[in-house]
Order: structure tokens, then C-alpha cells, then sequence
């Protein structure tokens, strides 16, 4: 009896303790919700350095989708989204789920890579583009447009993302404006024919691409730049395509930041956007993505990556990319081009 | 005789002196008659039958809201699904779950014959060494296989280095990433549970039946087709069902080796928000599911062979001979893929992380989001499962027993499908709760809560109902009952319970990582997260804590089977 005593107290004594640490976690001190579909290696040291200049406590979801706000409209739970994608952006802007923001450093990044109501801002930038294999493929044999993936020409020579793909999305997307949905659902089962392989990111693209796997890949420009970094197997080139006279010039996109409408933690949201404009932050927002920042004081973390300004880039204004958000899946899916994996 | 008792002989007499006067109240009394029928004219007492009805209610919700979701997901849809994505996914399911169960049943029932009927060097080491795969999850054996096998792994780069293996066979052949991946880790993993419950039949055949047939002419694999395997044969099959339950409902080592299956199907339309058509396919999965429970209940009804008990004798060892070397290899071989090549694997790459830091505060953090929700999830289970088992031990009737078969809902069914419930029901009706840490808790006490039903229902079956009409006569509640006499008296069992519990969450993969609130990761997500993008030296660390907290109820699991 006296040994059952002993393990009752046992419990009740876990049991307090258990309460007492989700009491604690429970507690309304200064913190910052963020939801994030950007890559969590480029994203955590940003929200770390916040945390510790501000003392704010930042809590994130990592691989985050924009529905997701979209599904807690009645029940808020963020403050702040960060996206690879201007395209889901400008979508939660129009659906009201974003909120304006006039804070201080907003001017330093051009009105083309804000929102109107500055409810979302871009800091970096990236095009897409073709990674090649020196050793498989010159450049003069490279494809030198996206259309051009359409050709038997490159069959089998080429890798792809899964149509789910942020990237992928938005480079359909884009598409779509430039040519409409007829022309762009044939390209996107032209491709999906005409690819040898079918990835579920970029970065196992640019290392099949780096192994020798396969000629070329379809990515972002990023991702040539994180390959020629690799210690081995960085031979590898890239293609800017549509540069031509006439061509439709590069297809870009951005990442940025969006201030959740209804956020529980409002002042803290601005307080990180403002912290985020500071350009040094801005810098850390690029961080080890390679990418380009948009703020054209900055030097380029990459010294070697092509500036926007030198290269031909797509007339479409990017939140235009937001109309598209919602049904881009659908024809990438009906088009034959599975979002996911199987 | 009990206080509710008097009660209701009480009323029967009013009833009689009042039988007719008025027609609701002679509904009510028809109610009231069937309700004291139901319990065979014993009901518990309210606060404890509440108590019991509310767990077996919550357990069972959001299964149920996710049916009433898929019938309401539209025509259209059910129509696409049905043309495009069933056929291909019941395919890929159906053809590895049979693959799975039956190589895993093969090698289950090779190595406890060899282990517990021969004469190999070691046996009763093997005995135990064998079952070890139980403690490292699919998901982590996925991983490091991956690591050894997958692109740019340590074979193909070995590969690469040996010039006559590629003149002769080419490229490196093997992809981690297809059906055989799949099939092979899954089998590695999962085979002990055959291996545990075929290891016990046969520790308890009796010889008499071998020697009779052994005097009748037959040969050592005569007797072992004719007399051993179909006693054999209720072990193989609750043994076949546990795996394939384990495969119709595993999601980690399928989405990290981008096989898909019902659960990964599911995963992925709820990951895109389709959370209508994640609905559909989780109704297909129950259908699936409910197919195997239902075999399990014919077989073991149809399948009951009795031993002779009072002529028992140990069965016999036979002599390897010749046989000794091949038999030995077979078993280090299954050892050494199955435990001691992945364990390797996670040790070198644990000190390649702890060589950069990657026990870091932020890990620690992990590990302890890790502990306390397991922690306050195997509490919530050990106290919500004792009014269930003590109301079906001590008031047997349809409806205590409708309770306990509520209970077993989320464990039967795979994670994704609760936590796809979970999220219907706190989104749209517990906002205060909704993306807490309680949610996450809650997910993993209706997953596992049978585990620490089980535990208790052990123990309480050796306490006598007379203990408790004892208490009942000196005036407590039946709820009082349980708390102050039954429950110091079956301590160990439920504390038992809540460890297996306790394991279970620390281990448990889907639920977690569809649920947890934001800066709320565990470890076992973290190891998910991490091997997805191929930071290996920060899953592993992870993996070897998992690892390392499931060898604890190793020993009862052990003893279970």
C-alpha cells in the first residue's frame, strides 16, 4: 500500500509539473507568428537575428502554404508571411487577407516589387533559367528559349520540378500571360513528355545536373549559383533564356514579405517589416540563397550573379502573377504534369 | 447489494403502484426500463458513465467528421478521383502491402524457426537481438537507407571507385526511390512483429504431436508442413495483420522514399489545401482498413487450435548439421541490415553533426517539445482510459462496450486521417485551442489511447469485483471506487500503459507534423524535415534519441508476445 502511496504522489507530481510547463508556454509575452513557404535554411538565421536584436520571441511554421491563411480567416493565427512567390502574395492582398503598411524603408525598394497598399514587399529576386553540364552540352547547343523545351530536339535531356514546385507555378504563371492558356497547357505537356527526369525540388536538379544525370534542368538562377559554390561537380553553366530581339525577355519572380490582415501581434508584424527594410537585413534576407536583392545599393551577396538591370526581363508586372495564383495548378495538373511526386 | 440497485427495485414498485396514469411518463418509464435492461439492471453512476462516454465521443469525432466531409465533397469530385487517382493508388497500396506482409511473414517465420527449434550458436541471444527493429522507426531505417543506398550515397559512390563493376553492369542500378525501396525497408523493419508472435507458438508446441508424426514415417520437413505450420498458422495471421495494418497506415518511410500510397496521397492533397479530396481518400483508406479488421475477426474466430495442456512437453532441438553455416549467415545477414548497418550509419552521422554543433539550443528545444507533449499525452491517456475499462469490466453491456469500440477508432486508422479530423473540428468549432500545443496532445491520446487501455485492462482483470461491491457497501460512487480502491491496487499496469504510450508519441510522425503549431517541431518531425533535404548530420542525432527512448518498453513488448 505504501509503494502505491508513493507512485500516487509520483503522478500527481509529474502531473503539476506538466501543467506548469504549458502553463508557461502559454504566456503572452512579446512574440511574432510567422508563417513561411521559403526555404527554412534561408529563413531561420533572418528570424534568429530579429529575435535577438528585439528580444522579440519569433514562433515560425515552416513550408507554409498561402491557403492556409486562407483557411484560418475566421481564426487568425499569423502576423507575417514570407513567400518565394509573388504570385500567392498579391493573391492574399486580393482576397483581403494581407494589410497595408506605411512603415519607414518601404522607398527603398521599387514600387514594381510592392503591393500597391505596400501590404506585401519583395526584397530579393530571381529569374528562371537553364543549368547545364558543361561536360554534356555547349552552349551553343543549349536551348535559348522556353519554347524551345517544346522540341523533340531535347527529348530526354532535361530535368523538370513536379508542377506543385513554388517556382514551377509561377514560371507557368507567367506563361499564361504571355501567351494564354491553349499555347501554355501544350507547353507544359510538351515538357513533361520531353523531360528525362521529374524532380521534386531544385536543389536535387542542379546536383543530378552537377552528377552528370542529365544535360540540362530548368531552375532558378539561384540555384546555378549555389551549384558553382559545391566543392565538386560545379561545371556546370546557365542559360538566361528569351534574351533575343523580339523574345519575351526572362521570366522573374520574387520573395518578399506580406503583413497578415487581423494579425494578433500587429505591432510586432510592423516592427519586423520595418527591422526587415534596414538594408543590412535586407542582405540577410537574401542570406545564403544567392538570390539578387531588389534594393539596387546593394551589392549582390554572389559577386558574380547577372544584375537585373543587364539582362532582358518580362514586361508583365509581377503581382500580376497574383490573378493567375488560384487555377495555375489546375491547368498544370489537367495538362498532364502531376503537382506531386507519385 | 449496491445503493443503485435498491434504487431501482425502489421503482419498480412505484411504477407498479402508478402503472397507466399518464402516457410520457409511461415513455419515460419504457426508457428508464430499457436503459436498467441494458445494463442488466446494474448502471454505473452518472458522473463515471459521462466520464467514460465523453473520451469514447472525443476519440471518435474527427474520424467521423471526416467521413461526413468526404460525403459532402460533390459528385465532380468523387467522379475525378474515382476515374484518375483510386485505381492507381489502391494499385500501389494494395501491391505493397501484400508484398510487405508476406516477405516480412516469410523471414519472421524462417528466423523464429531457426532461433527457437534449432541448434545455431547463440540462440538465446538471437532470440532478442532479432526483435530490436521494433525500436527504430520505419521513417529513420528509411533514412539511412537513403544515406546508404539513395543518390550519392556510400554504394554508389563506392560504386563509382570500382571500374569493373560499371564496365560490366554499367551505371549504378539501384534506385532507394521506387517500389523495391519501399518494399525492403518496410519488410526490415516490420518483420519482428511476425517474428515476436511466431516465436512464442512456437516455444509452446507441444513434441507429442512430432513424435507421433515422427513415428509414423515422416521426415524433419514432412513434420514442419504437416504439424508445425498449421499450428503455426493463428500466429502467422494475427502477425500478417499487424503488418499490413502497419503499411496500409505508414506515412514517413513512403513520403521520404516519394513512394505513394493512401496516406501519402492524403498528406500531399492537404498539404495543397484540396482538404475535400484529402477526405475523399481517407474514406477509400477506412474502407481499406475496415477490410483487414474484418479478415482479422473471421480468421480468429474460425482458427482455434488447442494444445493439450497436461501432457505438455518442451519441443525438442533439432541439429543443424550441414545446414549450420548457411543458417547462421542468414540470420547475421537479416541482423546486420536490419540493426546494426542503420545504427552505424546514425552513429557516424551524429558525430559528423555534434562536430558542427548541431546539439545547439534550437535542438534542445526540440527535444524538449518532444518530452512534453508525449509527456502530457501519455498522462491524458492513462486517466481517461479508466473509466473506459472500468466501466467494461464492471458493467458489462452494449453500451460500455459500444464506448470501447469508439476508443479503438484512432488507433485502428492511420495518423493523416486523424489529424486531417483534428483540423475540420478545431478550426471550425475549438478556436481557443487551435493550433496548440493541446491539439498535438489530443491527436496522439486518441491515436494511442487503447495502447494504455489494454495495460490497465490487464491488470484490472486479476482484481476481484468483490473489492469493489465491498467499497460500494460502505457508501462510494462507482467513480470513487475506481479512483481510491481499484486504481492504487492496478498502478503498475496503467503506468505501463503510459509509457508505451509515452513511446509511441515520442515516435509518432503524421499527426505531429500536420498539427503542430507554429515553433512547435519535435524531434521526430525534425528528422523528417531534415532528411527531405538531405541534412543528415541533423537528423541523425535526432533519430538516435528517438532510438534510444523506444528501447524502454522493449523489454514489456518482449514479454507481451
Amino acid at each position: 500500500m505504501k509503494k502505491s502511496i508513493k507512485s500516487l504522489m509520483f503522478i500527481a507530481s509529474l502531473m503539476l509539473l506538466v501543467i506548469l510547463v504549458t502553463a508557461c508556454g502559454q504566456g503572452d509575452e512579446d512574440e511574432l507568428v510567422v508563417y513561411s513557404s521559403r526555404n527554412e535554411r534561408f529563413v531561420q538565421p533572418l528570424l534568429d537575428k530579429f529575435s535577438e536584436e528585439t528580444g522579440i520571441t519569433v514562433r515560425t511554421l515552416h513550408e507554409a502554404d498561402a491557403l492556409q491563411l486562407k483557411e484560418e480567416t475566421g481564426n487568425v493565427q499569423a502576423d507575417i508571411f514570407i513567400s518565394n512567390d509573388i504570385g500567392a502574395l498579391e493573391y492574399l492582398r486580393m482576397e483581403d487577407l494581407l494589410a497595408s503598411f506605411d512603415g519607414e524603408g518601404v522607398e527603398t525598394i521599387d514600387a514594381p516589387y510592392r503591393a500597391d497598399d505596400n501590404s506585401w514587399i519583395a526584397i530579393s529576386a530571381r529569374s528562371r533559367g537553364f543549368i547545364y553540364n558543361k561536360d554534356m552540352i555547349t552552349e551553343e547547343e543549349m536551348p535559348k528559349t522556353m519554347e524551345a523545351l517544346m522540341d523533340a530536339e531535347f527529348e530526354g535531356q532535361f530535368a523538370i520540378t513536379r508542377g506543385g514546385n513554388g517556382g514551377m507555378i509561377g514560371n507557368v504563371s507567367a506563361l499564361r500571360n504571355e501567351w494564354g492558356d491553349e499555347r501554355t497547357a501544350e507547353w507544359v505537356e510538351a515538357i513533361k513528355d520531353n523531360a528525362g527526369g521529374i524532380y521534386s525540388g531544385h536543389g536535387d536538379i542542379r546536383q543530378a545536373v552537377g552528377a552528370g544525370e542529365h544535360p540540362f534542368g530548368l531552375v532558378n538562377n539561384y540555384y546555378y549559383h549555389q551549384q558553382l559554390e559545391e566543392p565538386n561537380n560545379n561545371n556546370v553553366g546557365f542559360i538566361y533564356p528569351d534574351q533575343g530581339e523580339g523574345d519575351m525577355g526572362v521570366i522573374a519572380n520574387a520573395a518578399g514579405v506580406g503583413l497578415v490582415n487581423g494579425a494578433p501581434n500587429e505591432e510586432d508584424a510592423k516592427a519586423f517589416i520595418e527591422w526587415l527594410l534596414l538594408p543590412e537585413n535586407q542582405l540577410e534576407f537574401v542570406g545564403e540563397s544567392l538570390e539578387i536583392p531588389i534594393n539596387a545599393d546593394l551589392e549582390p551577396p554572389y559577386e558574380h550573379a547577372v544584375r537585373f538591370a543587364d539582362l532582358k526581363v518580362q514586361q508583365m508586372p509581377l503581382k500580376d502573377l497574383g490573378k493567375y495564383f488560384e487555377d495555375t495548378k489546375e491547368l498544370i495538373e489537367q495538362s498532364g504534369l502531376d503537382l506531386e511526386l507519385r | 447489494m449496491s445503493e443503485d440497485d435498491q434504487n431501482y427495485h425502489q421503482l419498480n414498485n412505484d411504477n407498479n403502484a402508478k402503472a397507466g396514469e399518464d402516457t410520457s411518463l409511461a415513455v419515460l418509464r419504457f426508457l428508464r426500463r430499457k436503459w436498467m435492461d441494458s445494463w442488466h439492471g446494474n448502471p454505473p453512476g452518472k458522473v463515471l458513465f459521462l466520464l467514460g462516454l465523453l473520451t469514447g465521443l472525443i476519440m471518435s469525432i474527427p474520424i467521423i467528421y471526416v467521413i461526413w466531409q468526404s460525403l459532402f465533397a460533390g459528385v465532380d469530385r468523387w467522379r475525378r478521383l474515382l476515374d484518375d487517382r483510386i485505381p492507381q493508388l489502391l494499385l500501389n497500396t494494395f501491391s505493397l502491402t501484400v508484398a510487405v506482409t508476406l516477405c516480412a511473414v516469410l523471414i519472421g517465420v524462417t528466423l523464429s524457426w531457426i532461433v527457437v527449434r534449432t541448434d545455431i550458436p547463440g540462440r538465446k541471444i538471437w532470440q532478442w537481438l532479432l526483435a530490436l527493429p521494433l525500436v527504430i522507426p520505419p521513417y529513420v531505417g528509411a533514412m539511412t537507407y537513403i544515406i546508404v543506398l539513395g543518390p550519392s550515397g556510400w554504394v554508389q559512390n563506392a560504386w563509382r571507385e570500382v571500374s569493373w563493376l560499371v564496365n560490366m553492369f554499367g551505371e549504378y542500378p539501384i534506385d532507394i526511390y521506387s517500389f523495391w525501396g519501399v518494399f525492403f525497408v518496410l519488410t526490415m523493419f516490420t518483420y519482428p512483429y511476425v517474428f515476436l508472435i511466431a516465436s512464442a507458438s512456437l516455444r509452446k508446441m507441444n513434441r507429442n504431436f512430432e513424435e507421433i508424426a515422427r513415428s509414423q514415417g515422416m521426415n524433419t520437413r514432412q513434420i514442419f508442413w504437416k504439424v508445425n505450420l498449421p499450428f503455426l498458422r493463428p500466429a502467422i495471421g494475427a502477425g500478417a495483420i499487424l503488418i499490413a495494418l502497419y503499411v496500409l497506415s505508414d506515412f514517413g518511410v513512403i513520403a521520404m522514399m516519394r513512394y505513394v500510397t493512401f496516406t501519402a496521397a492524403i498528406y500531399f492533397q492537404r498539404a495543397s489545401f484540396d482538404t475535400a479530396s484529402a477526405s475523399i481518400l481517407s474514406l477509400v483508406l477506412m474502407l481499406l482498413t475496415i477490410v483487414i479488421l474484418w479478415v482479422e475477426v473471421k480468421t480468429r474466430r474460425k482458427s482455434k487450435y488447442y494444445q493439450t495442456a497436461n501432457t505438455f512437453k518442451e519441443p525438442d532441438i533439432l541439429s543443424l548439421g550441414k545446414w549450420k553455416i548457411p543458417a547462421l549467415i542468414y540470420v547475421c545477414v537479416i541482423f546486420f541490415v536490419s540493426v546494426v548497418l542503420p545504427i552505424i550509419v546514425l552513429v557516424y552521422w551524429s558525430a559528423i553533426g555534434i562536430g558542427r554543433g548541431a546539439l545547439d539550443a534550437r535542438f534542445f528545444g526540440f527535444a524538449w517539445n518532444s518530452l512534453r507533449v508525449s509527456l502530457f499525452a501519455s498522462l491524458l491517456c492513462m486517466v481517461l482510459s479508466m473509466p473506459i475499462i472500468y466501466l467494461k469490466s464492471r458493467y458489462p453491456s452494449v453500451i460500455s462496450s459500444s464506448i470501447d469500440k469508439l476508443s479503438y477508432a484512432g488507433y485502428a486508422l492511420p495518423g493523416v486521417i486523424v489529424a486531417l479530423g483534428m483540423i475540420f473540428v478545431f478550426n471550425n468549432h475549438l478556436p481557443a485551442l487551435y493550433n496548440t500545443f493541446y491539439m498535438v496532445a489530443i491527436a496522439l491520446v486518441i491515436r494511442f489511447l487503447p495502447q494504455a487501455m489494454q495495460a490497465g485492462e490487464a491488470s484490472l482483470s486479476l482484481v476481484s469485483p468483490r473489492i469493489d461491491e465491498a467499497a460500494r457497501s460502505l457508501g462510494h460512487p462507482p467513480w470513487k471506487v475506481m479512483i481510491k480502491v481499484i486504481l492504487p491496487s492496478i498502478l503498475p499496469g496503467v503506468l505501463a500503459g503510459g509509457a508505451l504510450v509515452f513511446v509511441s508519441s515520442i515516435k509518432e510522425l503524421p499527426a505531429t507534423l500536420m498539427l503542430r503549431p507554429p515553433g512547435f517541431d519535435t524531434l521526430a518531425v525534425r528528422v523528417y524535415v531534415e532528411a527531405n533535404e538531405s541534412f543528415y548530420y541533423l537528423a541523425a542525432p535526432a533519430a538516435l534519441i528517438i532510438i534510444l527512448i523506444s528501447i524502454i518498453p522493449l523489454r514489456y513488448l518482449l514479454k507481451k508476445y
